[in-house]
């Protein structure tokens, strides 16, 4: 499927992509450690010989440079270390398994974006100009107009008050960690609140794409060779009309990346979302360091995929 | 005297715009005889193309046909449910386009996008799609076609993708295939090729071809019989020759005459005509083209010309013809 030329150009990317992991992980690096306080500060204060202790066990009592070099080649190794909070926890594999759970979540969304985005975008084109246009196009102006959390509150309102009876309060994860993947129910309600507001992006986006494209010559050639107008909007139009569709889509996964941090500590979704704000308000900079470079793996990994996908869509397009 | 193979009658397709209704076609009769090779001419906006678009009803809103029949084997095809219409598109009428770029869809390979329309009208094996489509792209004479039906049209040359366009159109032998301007982009060789390779198939299948053009010289080289539209109207029809050699009406004759030709004197200017096309929400009265006409006289003004007979089998919408319009200017002469 792949030439040569996209294979380098993929490896090249991947290099790339270790070189922006290392570069973001120094950059929080230096940051956090030039913070005032610590992860000590939260509990009471150990005598001083205890404290000693904790620091030489994290190697915070050796000179900056030193726990840099530590730090680094750790990371190259895959390791981001220890929790300064829960003693004996390691970081990678935490951040893997809370991964995995954002990772759901995050999916859902992608399939609320793309899929009631495209889905929107595509009857409001084709319906150009009548009320389905019109209740389409007032769907998605509401969809962007509300930031993700004002949509997660009523979605609170309407399925675990209103509908309470039918919900049976299904909508959210336990709240203790039981290393289980979400059921469906649990999911899709976060899944629509972070990714509705995208999808509406992507209805608008779509919509006007469709609309350009149906104008096009090859959509009346299409229709001259006697294909249905299913095959001829969705065969012939909605794939070209995609096209700028998946330029907006890197934006859009960093844009539910960074929301599920807001999703997840209001659904007390166990991901990387709860654990970033939670690892702050801790102090646990560990953690913040390894979230950090994490986040910028994924985003720089969801931007490869991206333009990868422009080459699966558009064979003009080549590496 | 044979069935003709299609028959418009009084066609009027009319676009309801915000500036008021534009009349791009305002009443057009004409027949098509199976075999036969039609021309079609006229300036742009003339309502060519949008009579080649109704006869497939593949006018656009705010486009519609208001009025007339369009009679395909004794059914009408402006009164037939879109499911029937589907049917004859591609399968009994195909339609090739202007610009082959554009015409084709950049994101699939030309093999697929033949296969489609056979597929369109019945279902067929894959792998016996795949080498039908290769047998039409031989048959317009694409080089290397097995290699090249896996191709994309941005890899196909100009003359290509026209050649791959009208293999699309063949895919289901149909009996009347409908060219609109094939040759208008590109350049003069592959125009020379695209319009042997059109006679071709017109001889070998007995294709009836509608070949739409604003080109003259197109026209002389293809079609047997000619309509010369303007503003929205046939304003002369008969045999190629004969309206080559005798045109009746001012606006073939002028269109004839605006043809640069290489015995000419060189210091002589090319003849154009004066004007624009008439604005065809509020068309002028009488005959259409009287603000254009050299040749007009008081009737043209108020009284809109019908279609006569001046010759064996030729046909002009005009009260003067270019006979008498010559001869008198020959008397004032002498």
């Amino acid at each position: 499927m792949f030439t040569r030329g996209a294979l380098l150009y993929i490896g090249q990317r991947l290099v790339l992509i270790v070189f922006t992991a290392v570069a973001v992980s120094s950059i929080v690096f230096l940051g956090v450690h030039r913070l005032p306080g610590d992860a000590l500060l939260n509990e009471r204060r150990p005598d001083p010989a205890a404290e000693a202790a904790l620091l030489h066990y994290y190697h915070l009592d050796l000179p900056l440079p030193e726990q840099y070099v530590r730090y680094v080649t750790g990371l190259l190794h895959g390791d981001l270390g220890e929790s300064y909070v829960n003693r004996g926890v390691q970081i990678t594999p935490l951040l893997l398994r809370e991964a995995r759970v954002s990772a759901e979540v995050g999916a859902a969304a992608l399939v609320f974006t793309i899929g009631l985005g495209v889905l929107l975008g595509v009857i409001a084109a084709v319906r150009q100009n009548t009320w389905v246009d019109y209740l389409a196009t007032t769907t998605s102006i509401i969809g962007y107009s509300m930031p993700n959390f004002v949509i997660a509150s009523l979605l609170f309102l309407l399925f675990g008050v209103a509908l309470y009876s039918w919900t049976g309060g299904a909508l959210f994860y336990n709240s203790g960690w039981t290393g289980n993947y979400g059921t469906l129910d649990q999911i899709l309600v976060p899944g629509f609140a972070l990714g509705f507001p995208y999808a509406s992006i992507v209805a608008r986006l779509t919509r006007a794409s469709m609309l350009e494209v149906i104008r096009q010559d090859y959509v009346r050639t299409a229709r001259a060779k006697g294909l249905t107008g299913r095959v001829v909007i969705v065969r012939h139009a909605l794939r070209n009309a995609l096209i700028p569709v998946v330029t907006i889509l890197g934006p859009l996964v960093i844009g539910i990346v960074t929301g599920s941090v807001v999703i997840e500590n209001i659904f007390g979704i166990p991901g990387l979302g709860k654990e970033f704000a939670a690892s702050i308000l801790n102090r646990d900079y560990n953690i913040v360091i390894g979230l950090f470079t994490f986040y910028a793996i994924i985003i720089a990994l969801a931007n490869l995929l991206v333009d990868l996908l422009y080459t699966v869509i558009d064979p003009r397009i080549r590496y | 005297m044979t069935q003709p193979a299609l028959q418009v009658k009084d066609l009027k397709t009319q676009f309801f715009t915000d500036d008021g209704v534009v009349q791009a076609v305002d009443g057009v009769s004409f027949d098509l005889h199976p075999g036969e090779t039609l021309g079609i001419v006229g300036e742009s906006g003339c309502g060519k193309s949008v009579t080649a678009l109704s006869i497939l009803r593949l006018v656009q809103e705010p486009g519609r046909i208001v009025n007339g029949q369009i009679l395909f084997k004794g059914d009408d095809i402006v009164t037939m449910s879109d499911e029937e219409v589907r049917e004859i598109r591609g399968k009994d009428i195909a339609m090739i386009f202007q610009d082959p770029l554009s015409s084709l869809n950049p994101v699939l390979t030309v093999g697929f996008q033949i296969e489609e329309a056979i597929e369109a009208h019945g279902k067929v094996p894959g792998k016996m799609a795949l080498s039908r489509a290769v047998a039409l792209l031989k048959q317009v004479r694409i080089p290397a076609a097995e290699s090249r039906v896996h191709d994309y049209p941005h890899q196909f040359s100009g003359g290509m993708r026209q050649r791959a366009m009208i293999a699309m159109g063949l895919a289901n032998s149909p009996s009347i295939l409908i060219a609109d301007e094939p040759t208008t982009a590109l350049d003069v060789t592959v125009q020379a090729q695209i319009l042997e390779l059109l006679r071709d198939l017109n001889r070998d299948l007995k294709t009836a071809i509608i070949l739409i053009t604003h080109n003259m010289g197109v026209v002389a080289s293809l079609c047997t019989r000619v309509l010369v539209m303007y503003a929205g109207r046939i304003v002369e029809q008969g045999p190629v020759e004969q309206i080559f050699k005798d045109p009746q009406h001012p606006y073939t004759w002028s269109l004839l005459q605006s043809i640069p030709r290489l015995d000419s004197d060189r210091h002589d200017r090319l003849l154009s005509i004066e004007g624009f096309p008439p604005d065809l929400i509020r068309p002028p009265r009488g005959c259409r083209f009287h603000p254009r006409c050299q040749f007009k006289i008081d009737r043209c003004l108020h009284d809109d010309p019908p279609l006569l007979n001046v010759g064996p089998d030729q046909d002009a919408a005009c009260w003067v013809t270019m006979r008498r319009a010559l001869a008198s200017n020959g008397e004032r002469r002498g």
